[in-house]
C-alpha cells in the first residue's frame, strides 16, 4: 500500500471539474515534479464509484507511452485521490489554441480556433491514438469514452489515452454492457441503436470522429440528443436500411419512419484530407462495426508508411523511440509548467445520454 | 419427432445458462435504471427477488429473504427441517434454486433470533456434520442424462440442431435460427437485436490430426469474438493469472481461521450470488479478492463475513453493468454489519490489494477451450460446476485459473465420453493431458468425498444445471477409485 499522503502534494489551479471528480493541477513536494491530482469524492451511500475502481485497477495495468501513466493512489477517509502524469492540455483546447492559419482572421468571419491542425500533426496525433488504442484493445481493455477532452497532450507533442472512469475489461465472447457509454457525439451508430453487444469498434467510430475534427477543428456530428446524432450521421453517411446493413431493424432505437439520406462523399466535408487519409478516415467511419477496420489494421494503413518509412518499417517500439528524436518524446514525466487546462476526463459522464 | 426432444431439452438449458450469464432479469434491472433515477436503484434487486419468488410459487413476503450466512450454515436444524418438510427427494424437479427460495419463512426467524449471525462462529460448532441429502434419485438422473446423450449421438438431426445450440452461447443473441425461437421466448424480444446472420454454421469436427486448425478464422466476421485480438488477449491473460494468484498456504498465517471457514463462507456466497444474479464472473473476482486479501491481512472470525460480503460488493462493482446496492450486501448478511462497515472494508480491502483486480477470469479460459469443443453445452454446463468447485476447495488456490478451466472441461468431457483431448483441444486449453493431472485429480477427489458445500450442491442439481452435481458425484463414486488408487475410498474429504 501506499504511505503517501495528500500532503505531499501541493495543491496548485484547477484544471477541470467533473461529474464524479475534480482535477488539479499539483506539485509533487518532494522531486518538485508536476502531477495532476484527480480528486474523486467518496459517495457515502455507495462508497468508492465502481469508475474509479474500474479506472484504477485497468491503468495500473495499461503502461504504454500512449496512456496516461498513473502514479499513486491516495485514499483518505472522504475521498480518493488519483496521481497522474502531468500533460499540458487536452487535444480540445489545443485545437482550440492553434493559430489560425494566415489569412483566416483578416477575414474576421471564423472564430478562433475554428481552423483545423496541420496534416503532419493530424498524422502523429492520430498514430498515437490508434497506438494507444490498440494497446488497450490487446489487452482486452476497451476505453467507451475517446473524444478530444480525454486525449492529452504534452509540449513534445505526444498524445495520451485519459480517463478510463467508462473503460472495462472485456471477456471473449464480449459481454453485454451498458449502452450508456460514450460522450453523444462520438457514439458509434450501433450504440446509439440500442446495441449492448459492440466490441473493439465503438473505440475507432469515435477515432474516426477526432480525425474528422482535427482537420476542421469542429466535431463532426454535434447531436443534441441520440435521435438527432442518428441524424446528423445518417445525414453524411447515408440511412442505413436492412439491405444496406441486414439486421439494422431488429435494433432496439430502429425507426421506420427515418428520413432517407443519399451517402455524402466525405471529401466535400474536409477538402483539406488527402485521398490515402481519406481512405484511413472511411475505413473507421462504418456504420456497421464489423465493417470498421481495427486500430491494428488502422496502423498498419499506408496513410501511415512514412511514418513506418522513414524509420525502415522497424518494430513499433523503435519506431516511437525514432520519433522521439523527432520531437515527440517519449520522456514520460513533464517537467516545465505548461498553460493550465488538461482536463484528464472530468468531463466524463457529461453528455451520456 | 422424438429426435428432436433432447435438442429441446437442451436448448432450455441453453435458455437457462444465458440467463444466469446476461439474463432477463439483468437486462431489465439496467434497463430500468437508465430509465429511472439512481434511486430506483436500491430497489431492483429486490424486484428481481420478488419475481424468483413469485416464479416458485412461494407465497410470502416480498421481501427479500435475509439470512445470517453463519447463522445458516452453523443451524443444523435448518438442513433437517428443509428434508423433513419437504419431498423426500428435494433435488428432482425444482430443487436447487427453488428450495432456497423456498425455505419457509420459518427458519429465518429462528435464525435471527438466536443471533447466530456467526456463520463462521465458534469452530466445533460447524464441525457437527450435515447429513447430506442426497437424492435417492441420483442414478436414475445419471441415466436420463446419458439416454439424452445417446439420441443425440444417434440422431443426425439432434447433432445438427445442438450445434445451432452451442453456438447460440458465445452469441446468444446474434443467432437467428428457428431452434433459438424457444429461446427468444425466454427473453426480452428486444435483446436479440444483433442480428449477426453469420455466425458460423460449419464447425470444424473435432480435428483427430495433429493438425490444429485456426479456429478463431471463422470468427472473423463475428464482432463478439474480437479474432482480430484473441490470440494476444489470451497470451497476455496467461501472463496476468500469474500476478493475482494468492498464497495457496496463507491459512497458516490466520489466527482463528481454518480452510473450513472459507469453504462455508464461499458455499454462502454462492447463494447471495445467485440470489442478486449476478454474473459467473463477479463470483470468480470475489474468491480471488477474498483469497488474495486474506494472504495479506490477519482476519478476525467475526470479520470474515465482512470481507466475504464487501469482496463480493466489489466485484460486482467491477464486472456488473449495475451492481447491488451496498443495503441489499448489508440486508443479505443479515445486518450483521453496517453498511458504513461495508464501505469501510472495501476501502481497506481495495488498498490491501493495491487496486489490483486484474484477475483474468476462468470463465474466460472456459469460454475459449469451449470453443474447441464446438461450444458443446452439455460439456460446457459440466464445466461451469467443475470449474466452481475451485471455488469452493481451497486447494484449487494453489492452480492457475487457465489450468483448472482446462481441468474442468476435461473432465466434463471425459465423463460425457466425448472423445480424447486432441491437439486441438489442448492447443486452445493451453495444457495438455499430464499438465492437467494434477487439478483433474483434486477435482475427482472432490467429488467423491461427502458433500460439505450444500448451496453449490443443490444449485448444481438443478435441471437447468443438467443436474451436473449429481452426475458428476455419481460418475466419481464409480471411477475414483480407478482415478485416484484404491485407498483413496477410505481417506475421505477432510479437505473442507
Amino acid at each position: 500500500m501506499d504511505k503517501r499522503h495528500p500532503s505531499s502534494f501541493q495543491q496548485l489551479e484547477k484544471l477541470g471539474e467533473g461529474t464524479y471528480a475534480t482535477v488539479f493541477k499539483g506539485r509533487n513536494r518532494q522531486t518538485g515534479e508536476f502531477v495532476a491530482l484527480k480528486e474523486i469524492h467518496l459517495d457515502s451511500e455507495e462508497g468508492t464509484p465502481s469508475t474509479a475502481i474500474r479506472e484504477i485497477s485497468l491503468m495500473k495495468e495499461l503502461k504504454h507511452e500512449n496512456i496516461v501513466s498513473l502514479h499513486d493512489v491516495i485514499h483518505t477517509e472522504n475521498k480518493l485521490m488519483l496521481v497522474f502524469e502531468y500533460m499540458d492540455k487536452d487535444l480540445k483546447k489545443y485545437m482550440d489554441s492553434q493559430p489560425l492559419p494566415p489569412g483566416y482572421d483578416s477575414h474576421g468571419g471564423r472564430s478562433r480556433g475554428a481552423g483545423g491542425l496541420p496534416p503532419d500533426t493530424i498524422k502523429s496525433f492520430m498514430y498515437q491514438l490508434l497506438r494507444g488504442i490498440a494497446f488497450c484493445h490487446d489487452n482486452r481493455v476497451l476505453h467507451r469514452d475517446l473524444k478530444p477532452q480525454n486525449l492529452l497532450i504534452n509540449t513534445k507533442g505526444q498524445l495520451k489515452l485519459a480517463d478510463f472512469g467508462l473503460a472495462r475489461a472485456f471477456g471473449i465472447p464480449v459481454n453485454t454492457f451498458s449502452n450508456e457509454v460514450v460522450t453523444l457525439w462520438y457514439r458509434a451508430p450501433d450504440v446509439l441503436l440500442g446495441s449492448r453487444t459492440y466490441n473493439t469498434s465503438i473505440d475507432i467510430w469515435s477515432a474516426g470522429c477526432i480525425m474528422a475534427e482535427m482537420y476542421t477543428g469542429r466535431p463532426l456530428f454535434p447531436g443534441t440528443t441520440n435521435e438527432d446524432q442518428l441524424q446528423k450521421i445518417f445525414r453524411l453517411m447515408g440511412t442505413p436500411s436492412e439491405r444496406s446493413w441486414p439486421g439494422i431493424s431488429s435494433f432496439p432505437e430502429y425507426r421506420q419512419g427515418w428520413q432517407v439520406y443519399a451517402t455524402q462523399d466525405l471529401q466535400i466535408l474536409l477538402p483539406m484530407i488527402d485521398q490515402v487519409g481519406l481512405s484511413l478516415l472511411s475505413g473507421m467511419l462504418q456504420l456497421r462495426p464489423e465493417m470498421r477496420i481495427s486500430a491494428e489494421q488502422a496502423l498498419r494503413h499506408p496513410w501511415f508508411a512514412e511514418i513506418h518509412q522513414r524509420y525502415g518499417g522497424i518494430q513499433q517500439q523503435v519506431v516511437a523511440q525514432q520519433m522521439g528524436q523527432q520531437g515527440l518524446n517519449q520522456q514520460v514525466m513533464q517537467q516545465g509548467p505548461g498553460p493550465a487546462g488538461a482536463s484528464y476526463g472530468t468531463s466524463m459522464a457529461q453528455g451520456a445520454y | 419427432m422424438p429426435a428432436g426432444r433432447p435438442a429441446r431439452q437442451r436448448l432450455a438449458a441453453v435458455t437457462n445458462e444465458n440467463d444466469e450469464n446476461a439474463g432477463t432479469t439483468r437486462l431489465t434491472r439496467a434497463k430500468a435504471a437508465a430509465l429511472s433515477t439512481t434511486s430506483d436503484a436500491h430497489d431492483l434487486p429486490k424486484k428481481a427477488l420478488a419475481t424468483k419468488k413469485s416464479a416458485t410459487n412461494v407465497t410470502g413476503t416480498a421481501h427479500p429473504r435475509k439470512r445470517a450466512a453463519l447463522g445458516d450454515v452453523s443451524n443444523v436444524a435448518k438442513g433437517a427441517e428443509v428434508v423433513d418438510g419437504k419431498e423426500k427427494k428435494p433435488l428432482a424437479g425444482k430443487a436447487g434454486l427453488v428450495s432456497k427460495a423456498a425455505q419457509p419463512t420459518g427458519i429465518q426467524k429462528p435464525s435471527r433470533t438466536n443471533s447466530t449471525r456467526t456463520i463462521l462462529g465458534p469452530k466445533d460448532r460447524n464441525t457437527a456434520p450435515h447429513e447430506l441429502k442426497r437424492p435417492a434419485s441420483g442414478s436414475g438422473v445419471v441415466g436420463n442424462v446419458s439416454k439424452k446423450r445417446n439420441v443425440s449421438g444417434s440422431s443426425t438431426k439432434a447433432i445438427k440442431e445442438e450445434e445451432t445450440t452451442e453456438n447460440l452461447a458465445p452469441s446468444s443473441r446474434t443467432t437467428k435460427t428457428t431452434v433459438t425461437v424457444e429461446i427468444e421466448s425466454n427473453m426480452p424480444a428486444k435483446k436479440e437485436f444483433t442480428v449477426k446472420s453469420t455466425t458460423p454454421t460449419a464447425l470444424p469436427e473435432a480435428v483427430e490430426e495433429e493438425e490444429v486448425p485456426d479456429l478463431d478464422k471463422e470468427d472473423g466476421d463475428d464482432p463478439l469474438m474480437v479474432a482480430e485480438y484473441v490470440v494476444e488477449i489470451f497470451e497476455y491473460l496467461r501472463e496476468l493469472e500469474l500476478t493475482t494468484m494468492a498464497n495457496p498456504n496463507y491459512m497458516e498465517s490466520q489466527g482463528e481461521l481454518e480452510w473450513k471457514m472459507r469453504g462455508i463462507l464461499v458455499d454462502w456466497l454462492l447463494e447471495v450470488h445467485t440470489r442478486f444474479r449476478l454474473l459467473p464472473e463477479t463470483l470468480f473476482l470475489a474468491v480471488n479478492i477474498i483469497d488474495r486479501f486474506l494472504s495479506m491481512k490477519v482476519v478476525q472470525l467475526d470479520r470474515l463475513q465482512l470481507v466475504g460480503v464487501t469482496a463480493m460488493f466489489i466485484a460486482s462493482k467491477y464486472e456488473e453493468v449495475l451492481s447491488p446496492h451496498v443495503q441489499n450486501f448489508r440486508h443479505v448478511a443479515d445486518d450483521g454489519f453496517t453498511e458504513e462497515e461495508i464501505l469501510s472494508a472495501e476501502r481497506f480491502v481495495l488498498g490491501a490489494l493495491n487496486y489490483d483486480l486484474s484477475y483474468p477470469n476462468p470463465m474466460n479460459f472456459l469460454r475459449r477451450i469451449s470453443k474447441a469443443d464446438s461450444y458443446d453445452i452439455q460439456t460446457r454446463t459440466l464445466g461451469k460446476y467443475l470449474l466452481e468447485i475451485s471455488c469452493l476447495d481451497h486447494r484449487f488456490i494453489a492452480h492457475e485459473p487457465s489450468r483448472i478451466a482446462a481441468a474442468s472441461m476435461y473432465l466434463a468431457r471425459l465423463v460425457l465420453e466425448r472423445g480424447d483431448w486432441d491437439a486441438t483441444l489442448a492447443r486452445y486449453a493451453g495444457y495438455t493431458e499430464e499438465e492437467i493431472q494434477p487439478v483433474l485429480l483434486l477435482m475427482i477427489d472432490y467429488l467423491r468425498s461427502p458433500v460439505v458445500h450444500e448451496a453449490f450442491f443443490k444449485k448444481y442439481a438443478s435441471k437447468k444445471f443438467l443436474k451436473a452435481s449429481i452426475v458428476l458425484r455419481a460418475w466419481a463414486k464409480k471411477w475414483a477409485p480407478y482415478y485416484l488408487g484404491e485407498d483413496a475410498t477410505t481417506k475421505s474429504a477432510k479437505q473442507t
